[in-house]
């Protein structure tokens, strides 16, 4: 293919930008439909207690409300949503899936639990009359910490459990016990990595209208997965997944609590829709989405590593608490990365994983970028750190020694990961990888400045730290490309679009397929209509297998295209050539076709359609991997500390990613830049604060901290590719890997800056009060 | 949220105490009482009205209980207070001691707060807990000095 | 995150707003900036009846100087101060702390008068004016009265300012010469509220003896603070290195009293004390060493 239609691993600026920098994008608050009501929601104010009584006749009273539900006007429709991610069949796992119901029944569990609806002609209204709903609450003690709702005699959140358990699993290789007592060296730490929310820019918005003469439902909502919404709600309402379609336009960002689904308002709004007759919207406000909108991070770990003196990893043991919150529906997705992720890039032969999920009266946990595999790198990390510290290696030659070799692929962990598959790594280097990034963040040379720094008074440090992510799971993804007499080249597929831009990198791969120029590729997601079997946007799978369905519905078409073209033009298919939106004869090339003349000469309007052959351009592909594929990288810090404010100054950062073939390298830096961001924010800033009554006491953006453009430091990044053998474009994701060992990295910069042995951290996030507080004891110890 | 201090009253220590337990005292000088009522024994009822900042008189249903008296030197107060703006439950352990000047009181209470002043209010909590328990002992003494000074004493 | 109804009044005279506050009383609220009632507003914490929207009254937005003073409208936005020569000139601490006021944008719309007015323990102006010993001007349909810095921030979000009345000017004096001012603040985010700051203002005599040392403090009490040790150990001395080491760590153990919240502890905000007014005077004698 001619180079200047080679759009694989070319950076191409976004087909959607001008849209999105216009205000021409439609997101679901801008959906406006005639007659449309709006909905506010009465939430608990308490952590936990019972209902007894809900008395809403004065805010039916209020002018300008058209209606209230509570539980009780549900009647039937009070089913409780569905466990969405059943547990992977791991020996003698244990597990407890509780779910909730649309509207609060008998018990609230979490400080915003939804108790009512009020539908009104303006949110102001609903607002106001949200006040008028009297609500009878009888408090019962909570449990927020984790050990604390283990504890015997603890509250119990369901209370025909005989405790908070939500789920027990172990997972084991080879024999830790055996492992340990060869060990020169065991280092045992307890770590904390706490709560935080994914505060996309976007809230959350369902907009439902029920058209009675043609008995249509259609919802606009932010979900990253329309297709399981649309599947589920249909079922719900009694209706034909016909007859009910969903759309996610553009989105603000979703990070994983959009793939959540069957939020109580994803199931009431429509109901609620369907009994009026009238379009009702709800637009979630950013203290809503503090309780209402899923959240994640929440782990406590005992773990130790067991190694020989030369620093090789013997093996690891790790028990821990996961946080699930009031309920479980999404699983155990979230700890089983975290088991697997701690194995890292390391070649650990004995492993002793167990973690008990634990339920408590918070808000619904499920993933949240990262999704559980923050904790695992955080914990192998921290403790090859720790253990480089008493054997006297450097922190960079440890990891040197427990690599796992290129040779040594596929790697099998023989332990499960999420998607029910064995833990198998496809393909990796990752020697390379770390020379790289001890190379860019200046390693060597920072050794040797850093006790003359310190004498003039400078604490400066660097972290370097490896990971790896599992992604592009399946199920399965599909996409249908089609060639219009136009000449322009639509693709759709069932994934939504959050801001990742697959606009563009669908567009990429077809394009690169097809000979045509990428902007002549029109994308359509998120709409059930155009696409109606697929799952979603979610662990980093939307490139790896959304988008090697594109290829593969694109090849179909290039096949069409070649097939027919080779008739029209009596030339053997390998004679020709597909090159700037034309076929062409190899060496003739002014004998050709265009591609629009070919579409059009592909569905004629005379002649028949031959048997076993279809009219018009057009393929409709599905791709669904074995297993997923493994990406991987290395994250390297600088920074300085002030050591009287134990304020943290990041000088640096270094990413050296290796996601296989990249389609847009401008997108995976986009993503490793908002990851990043993510990371810095889950070091030193994101951390929602409980206090023992489970009221969340930093519910706004003003204390709930996010990095700003002014706390992230430029990110250098280079890349590795290792092909991905499990798509044929070698793809692997690239969505989450900025944030997952940002925590680790830091942790070690900031020891390394401080430069005293006591000084451990061991908790994340590493606020500038926590810092001091342990500068102190160390000063003192 | 925890307060903890002591505050010396100018006046005896029976005097204190019969002012501590006397309803009508603390709904003259709480600040922001509206009404305190009994609403069974050592229980009262009534409406508060706070003002802090751009926050102007929001209102609380309170409910007061006092609990493990030992007469005249310590019992235990709770106080649960409802309002648009949130809720509040308060618990302080009182101690009162003679001194050379008057009585020391000892308090040492946790307070646990929800709804919007919880989630938005977290920085002030500290700050407007202090204010408040000040503005009430100091009304309270100014009170007691009242009483003293037109001979009333322990009734 | 609606507000509650209001009614909402748009005076275009001090008169008139005076007026309207006058009638509704406890009822109705001043908005001057909106940076602070707005989201309260919004979150119901406040819920006023009526709003008096300030915003139109242009007598009250004004920079201007003589040859002692430095007068401000109180209605006169962030930003401008932040650009104005005259208040570079004339009061440099003032222009020291406003890049540590919020964020740019905010400063676009948040006003002098009402960081004043709303006394937040936390907000940079109340302590730079206690820093140059400012005073203000307070209007009421009954006249008015100038009340100095030094005596108007009472409490928690709590000024000398009686009901019905509106903070209309602000009066700084002219820097002195042989002066210096510093500013430093540390939070967790550039723009975040402060988790402690310091606001110095210094003044040598002829004789090259440490004539002013004043040094507002915020966030670390519940209103404002001067930082009394340190006008006591280095006014009349030739500060040096240690004495102002020790000045600000005897003012971090007395004149403060920081609370605990979940981005500082109390004992944090103490430390940082220390720290701060140290640096702010280092560098503000620094500077008249200089000079």
């Amino acid at each position: 293919m001619p180079a200047e239609h080679r759009y694989l691993s070319a950076r191409v600026t976004r087909n959607e930008d001008a849209r999105l920098l216009t205000g021409r994008a439609r997101f679901v608050d801008d959906v406006q439909v005639p007659g449309m009501l709006h909905a506010a929601f009465v939430r608990s104010d308490y952590a936990h207690a019972r209902i007894v009584s809900i008395d809403t006749s004065a805010a039916r009273a209020r002018a300008g409300v058209v209606a209230v539900y509570a539980a009780a006007d549900l009647g039937e429709y009070l089913t409780p949503a569905p466990l969405l991610v059943p547990p992977p069949p791991i020996p003698d796992v244990v597990f407890h899936a509780r779910t909730h119901l649309p509207l609060a029944r008998d018990k609230v569990r979490y400080v915003g639990e939804p108790l009512a609806i009020v539908i009104a002609e303006s949110r102001y209204i609903a607002e106001d009359a949200v006040r008028d709903v009297l609500v009878d609450l009888d408090p019962l003690d909570p449990v927020v910490d984790l050990e604390a709702a283990m504890a015997d005699g603890a509250p119990r959140v369901h209370e025909d459990l005989e405790s908070n358990a939500a789920a027990k699993v172990v997972q084991t290789k080879g024999n830790y016990e055996a492992a340990r007592q060869q060990a020169d060296l065991i280092v045992r730490r307890r770590f904390l990595y706490d709560r935080g929310a994914s505060a996309a820019i976007e809230n959350r918005a369902i907009v439902a209208q029920w058209d009675t003469g043609a008995e249509e439902l259609t919802i606009w909502d932010t979900t990253q997965a329309p297709i399981p919404i649309r599947n589920g709600m249909a079922a719900r309402l009694g209706l034909l997944e016909s007859q009910v379609r969903v759309v996610a336009p553009f989105v603000g960002g979703g990070f994983g609590p959009k793939i959540m689904m069957f939020y109580p308002e994803e199931l009431v709004i429509p109901w609620v829709a369907i009994r009026l007759g009238r379009a009702v919207k709800w637009t979630e406000d950013r203290r809503e989405n503090f309780y209402a909108t899923t959240q994640e991070r929440g782990q406590v770990h005992e773990a130790e590593m067991a190694l020989t003196r030369e620093g090789r990893i013997l093996g690891v043991r790790d028990h821990f608490l996961f946080d699930t919150g009031a309920y479980d529906p999404y699983g155990l997705t979230i700890p089983i990365n975290t088991q697997c992720t701690l194995l890292g890039p390391y070649d650990i032969a004995n492993y002793d994983s167990r973690f008990t999920a634990v339920f408590t009266n918070k808000p619904i946990v499920t993933p949240v970028r990262g999704a559980g595999r923050q904790h695992g790198v955080f914990v192998s990390e921290r403790l090859l750190d720790l253990a480089a510290k008493e054997l006297g290696i450097d922190r960079v030659e440890i990891r040197r020694r427990n690599l796992l070799g290129p040779d040594r692929f596929p790697h099998n962990h023989g332990i499960m990961f999420q998607d029910s598959a064995p833990l198998v790594y496809d393909s990796g280097n990752y020697l390379p990888t770390l020379e790289r990034a001890v190379e860019m963040i200046g390693y060597e040379q920072l050794r040797g400045e850093q006790a003359r720094m310190r004498a003039e008074g400078r604490h400066v440090g660097v972290g370097v730290v490896c990971y790896v992510e599992g992604t592009g799971i399946g199920p399965y993804e599909g996409a249908r490309v089609t060639v219009e007499p136009s000449g322009v080249v639509r693709v759709a597929t069932g994934v939504g679009t959050q801001g990742q831009g697959h606009y563009t990198v669908f567009a990429q791969i077809v394009a690169e397929v097809l000979g045509v120029d990428v902007t002549n590729v029109k994308v359509v997601t998120g709409d059930t209509r155009e696409f109606q079997w697929g799952t979603g946007t979610f662990a980093s799978r939307g490139a790896a297998v959304a988008g090697s369905a594109c290829h593969a519905a694109a090849l179909s078409v290039r096949g069409k295209i070649l097939k027919l073209a080779s008739q029209l033009l009596s030339v053997p298919e390998d004679g020709l050539e597909l090159k700037d939106a034309r076929v062409e004869v190899n060496g003739s090339p002014e004998r050709g076709l265009t591609l629009a003349e070919l579409a059009g000469r592909a569905n004629p309007l005379r002649g028949a359609v031959r048997p076993g052959s279809e009219p018009g351009l057009e393929s409709t592909a599905y791709f669904g991997p074995d297993r997923g594929s493994t990406a991987s990288g290395v994250h390297a810090v600088m920074v300085e500390v002030d050591p009287e404010t134990a304020m943290v100054d990041i000088k640096r950062y270094v990413v050296v990613h290796d996601c296989g073939t990249m389609i847009n390298p401008l997108l995976v830096e986009g993503q490793i830049h908002g990851g990043v961001a993510h990371g810095i924010g889950n070091a030193f800033y994101e951390q929602l604060v409980y206090d023992d009554q489970g009221q969340l006491l930093n519910a706004s953006l003003m204390d709930y901290l996010l990095p700003t453009a002014t706390d992230v430091p430029p990110i250098e990044t280079d890349h590795r590719e290792t092909p991905s053998p499990f798509n044929p474009v070698g793809l692997k994701g690239v969505g989450e890997a900025g944030c997952i060992p940002s925590g680790a990295a830091f942790a070690q910069a900031v020891e390394d800056a401080i430069g005293n042995p006591a000084f451990e951290i061991l908790q994340i996030p590493m606020s500038p009060d926590l810092l001091f507080d342990l500068m102190t004891e160390a000063r003192r110890g | 949220m925890k307060l903890d201090g002591t505050f010396t009253f100018g006046g005896p220590q029976e005097s204190v105490w019969a002012l501590l337990q006397d309803p009508a005292v603390l709904a003259r000088s709480l600040p922001g009482v509206e009404k305190l009522d009994a609403s069974g024994p050592d229980q009262y009822r009534g409406v508060m009205k706070v003002s802090v900042g751009p926050v102007t008189a929001a209102k609380f249903d309170v409910a007061v209980a006092l609990t493990d008296k030992v007469e005249p030197s310590h019992f235990v107060m709770q106080v649960d207070a409802k309002g648009a703006v949130g809720h509040t439950k308060g618990t302080a352990v009182i101690d009162l001691a003679p001194v050379e000047s008057g009585t020391e009181m000892r308090y040492s209470s946790t307070v646990q707060v929800g709804g919007t002043i919880a989630a938005v209010g977290q920085r002030m909590l500290e700050s407007v807990g202090r204010t408040m328990m000040k503005q009430a002992l100091e009304s309270l003494d100014r009170e007691l000095k009242a009483r003293l000074a037109n001979g009333r004493s322990a009734t | 995150m609606k507000p509650a109804p209001f009614a909402y009044h748009a005076p275009f005279s001090l008169d008139e707003a005076l007026d309207l506050l006058h009638e509704h009383g406890y009822d109705a609220k001043a908005l001057a900036g909106g940076q602070s009632l707005i989201p309260a507003m919004n979150f119901r914490l406040a819920t006023p009846a009526v709003l008096v929207d300030l915003n139109r009254v242009d007598s009250l937005r004004s920079v201007s100087r003589d040859t002692t003073t430095l007068q401000l409208g109180a209605m006169t936005r962030h930003r401008t101060l932040e650009q104005s020569q005259d208040v570079a000139q004339m009061a440099p601490l003032v222009s020291a702390a406003m890049p540590f006021v919020a964020h740019e944008a905010i400063r676009t719309r948040g006003t002098i008068g009402g960081s004043l007015a709303h006394a937040d323990p936390a907000a940079e102006l109340p302590a730079v004016m206690l820093a140059l010993d400012a005073s203000f001007t307070l209007a009421s349909r009954s006249g008015s009265r100038v009340v100095p810095a030094s005596a108007f921030f009472l409490g928690l979000f709590t000024t000398a300012m009686e009901p019905g009345e509106l903070l209309v000017n602000i009066t700084i004096p002219a820097r002195a010469d042989r002066s210096a001012a510093a500013f430093d603040e540390v939070s967790r985010r550039h723009g975040d509220f402060a988790l402690a700051g310091a606001a110095a203002y210094v003044v040598n005599g002829a004789d090259g003896k440490c004539e002013v040392a004043r040094v507002g403090l915020l966030s670390l009490a519940d209103r404002p603070v001067l930082a009394a040790e340190v006008a006591r150990l280095l006014e009349g001395t030739r500060p040096s290195k240690e004495s102002i080491r020790e000045a600000a760590e005897a003012s971090a153990q007395v004149d403060i009293d920081p609370t605990s919240d979940i981005h500082a502890s109390s004992r944090y905000r103490r430390q940082l004390a220390a720290v701060l007014i140290r640096r702010v005077l280092e560098r503000a004698f620094l500077s008249l060493e200089h000079a």
